[in-house]
């Protein structure tokens, strides 16, 4: 339950933002390599190594989404 | 005579007529402010305008990029090929640039140079008012004017099935307004 | 000639010009070579007090194939020595242990926490995975992933898929996972409870053990602005099986002094001279983690913050907050500095210590790791992209994990003892990434 509602609150409130957002043409800081979700994943598998053998929980993090929106 | 407003094409392809008066008036005075605010389409202003009737008579291909875009890289190559192969039959390609920052458009173009006109739309007018769904776009009017296609993305593998669009085009006659029944 | 007999005439020209390709006039470059991009990083990562020390080497390869597809190849080896705490606690006699192996014994001084040093691993890791466009909005992802060290072999397959809505702005990703590992401990694994014995007695032990883990995530991407980009992710995951640690014990404590029984090797043998129970985890745990992370750029400098909040049926529940911020330094240099603290309660089967004369708890285990625990690291940093567009990249991390047990756990003299073995690791990482 500590989890299903948070989640069904933050699911709502993204329902109501279909409209937030850019233009698809006004992606040019979200295309950069930086500003990529995963722009390190050797650094983020590394880290999740470590901290998967010296602590109890682990993973989360997923993939995709954001970026240039090309194609 | 009317300075070809794209949206009339687009009302056609793609909504439910109706609201298409009320868009065109609109659409009017955004190129009016457009062509108050930039120079003519041949300079290097900070934001050009389009003036598609120009090339009635021939096929026009509106390109909208980015230097940000990776398929971009894939796409001006492309149509500079077309461009080389079918410019003489009345194939005219325009680019649409619309990075905010110009220097970053230019610098893609050393690395890869377009061989056709570029318009420079920094604050997405231009992409704006034709409705651009997605990075790359590109937009293929017949030699009557009127929207033949859209596409959305560029992939390789859709490469030919575009080509033949275009050679469909260029098939008919240069002096006729109609558009070509299909065979 | 009838207009229909030019309109054909000039299809066939058409399509022979396209098979033909190009033709006489200036060639173009429309192809792009293939390209393959490897990101390779040598990780050293030191505990203080001779703990445990590990030596890295990965290199992830990306191929890209046409249209948005791609190939993704990860190996990585790493080299795994030194010593880390068993879960017996420290007492006021010197302690020998058997060790994992039964062949032989290592021993703590009085009043220390004992520390297992007699682990030297090698894992060699590789996943593969494969990823393209479906139907302009989706993308599929498949993947398998192996890993195989001296005592445990693991092997998963993994699919994932993706939906992009409102012109892209929005992404909702869904992926299923799905892994079995083999656990093949030195000495064989020991049966849950049983007592730890002298030298070349087996009898506690016994042979190689499995466990699978299923795992679902739901997420939800969404951009907020033109510099700002929002991530969320549930999380569900349901292991079974074998999940104890073969190596981890409990000391077996007297209930007034809190001092471990003592105990007293056969005759001619060596062994230990406490009593140690192996430890016993339920074999089955679900997790379930909410996860957020939200990326923003100020005028070229970026800032990255998550949050995961995670929870289980082993009543762990954990809170990670980690940040990072990227700040340029002129056109091709960047300074990234990272904080990052997490925290922990305690499995509700912790155990500080087993109380002789008490009922044997369904399940217990001493493993510090699933105290209640915090752990803060701070790390800096550098990266440089060369002229070639290739980036190398170092940084340094510091790691700081303190933990403590509850003092309805602490029994007589062991409070005057430690009792958690706090941690102080460093992190060093040399990255280079290159494209060919």
């Amino acid at each position: 339950m500590r989890i299903i509602f948070p989640l069904l609150v933050i699911a709502f409130g993204l329902a109501g933002c279909t409209t937030l957002g850019v233009q698809p043409w006004e992606r040019e800081v979200l295309a950069r390599e930086d500003m990529q979700l995963d722009a390190n994943p050797v650094d983020a598998a590394l880290d999740d190594h470590i901290y998967f053998s010296k602590e109890a929980s682990s993973g989360g993090r997923g993939f995709g989404g954001g970026g240039c929106g090309c194609n | 005579m009317d300075p070809y407003p794209p949206d009339h094409r687009v009302a056609r392809c793609e909504r439910a007529p109706g609201s298409s008066a009320l868009r065109r008036w609109f659409l009017f005075a955004l190129l009016l402010a457009a062509v108050s605010v930039g120079s003519p389409m041949a300079g290097f202003a900070a934001e050009d305008t389009l003036d598609l009737a120009q090339y009635r008579g021939r096929v026009v291909v509106v390109d909208f990029w980015a230097s940000w875009c990776t398929p971009c890289r894939r796409s001006i190559p492309w149509l500079n090929e077309m461009r080389a192969k079918y410019g003489d039959r009345g194939l005219v390609i325009i680019g649409v640039n619309v990075d905010k920052d110009r220097r970053e458009a230019e610098r893609f173009l050393k690395e890869v140079p377009a061989e056709f006109g570029i318009v420079y739309d920094p604050n997405g007018r231009l992409a704006t008012s034709y409705q651009i769904e997605g990075m790359p776009s590109s937009l293929v009017f017949g030699r009557d004017g009127e929207l033949a296609a859209r596409h959305l993305g560029f992939q390789n593998a859709n490469r030919p099935e575009y080509e033949v669009l275009l050679g469909k085009l260029l098939k008919v006659a240069p002096a006729s307004a109609a558009t070509d029944a299909a065979p | 000639m009838s207009a229909k007999d030019t309109r054909i005439g000039s299809a066939i020209a058409a399509a022979t010009c396209t098979l033909l390709g190009t033709t006489t006039t200036a060639p173009v470059v429309a192809e792009e070579a293939a390209n393959w991009e490897f990101d390779s990083a040598l990780l050293y990562y030191g505990e203080s007090d001779g703990r445990v020390t590990d030596l890295s080497a990965s290199i992830l390869a990306r191929r890209d194939f046409d249209d948005d597809r791609f190939l993704n190849l990860d190996l990585a080896v790493d080299t795994l020595t030194g010593a880390s705490p068993s879960g017996a606690i420290s007492t006021g006699a010197p302690q020998t242990f058997t060790s994992p192996s039964g062949d032989a014994v290592y021993t703590t001084a009085a009043g220390e926490i004992p520390f297992d040093d007699t682990f030297l691993d090698t894992r060699f890791a590789l996943n593969v995975s494969w990823s393209q466009p479906f139907a302009r909005l989706y993308t599929l992802t498949a993947g398998l992933g192996f890993s195989t060290e001296y005592d445990y072999q693991h092997m998963g397959a993994n699919f994932g898929v993706t939906r992009d809505f409102n012109r892209r702005n929005t992404t909702l990703s869904a992926a299923l996972a799905y892994s079995q590992d083999d656990i093949d401990p030195v000495g064989g694994a020991p049966i849950g409870f049983a007592q730890m014995l002298d030298v070349g007695d087996d009898s506690g032990k016994g042979g190689s053990e499995s466990k699978d883990v299923l795992d679902l995530l739901l997420g939800v991407t969404q951009v907020l602005g033109r510099a700002t980009v929002l991530r969320v992710n549930y999380s569900y995951s349901d292991s079974s099986g074998y999940l104890t640690d073969p190596y981890k014990f409990l000391s077996v404590v007297d209930p007034l002094t809190g001092d471990t029984l003592a105990r007293t090797p056969g005759p001619g043998s060596q062994g230990p001279t406490g009593v140690y129970l192996y430890e016993n985890r339920p074999d089955s745990r679900r997790k379930q983690s909410l996860f957020a992370e939200l990326k923003h750029d100020f005028s070229g400098k970026v800032l990255g913050v998550s949050y995961r909040f995670a929870t289980d049926d082993w009543s762990v529940d954990s809170h990670t907050l980690d940040a990072r911020f990227r700040w340029p330094l002129g056109q091709s240099s960047y300074l990234e500095p990272h904080f990052r603290y997490y925290m922990q309660t305690a499995a509700e089967f912790y155990r500080f210590s087993l109380v002789d004369g008490q009922a044997l708890p369904e399940f217990a285990s001493a493993d510090p790791r699933l105290a209640d625990l915090d752990g803060i690291t701070f790390g800096l940093k550098f990266g440089h992209k060369t002229a070639s567009r290739n980036e190398w990249s170092a940084r340094v991390e510091l790691y700081r994990q303190t933990g403590s047990v509850a003092s309805d756990q602490i029994i007589g003299n062991q409070a005057g003892r430690p009792q958690f073995p706090d941690l102080d690791a460093v992190i060093a990482q040399l990255s280079y990434r290159f494209k060919l």
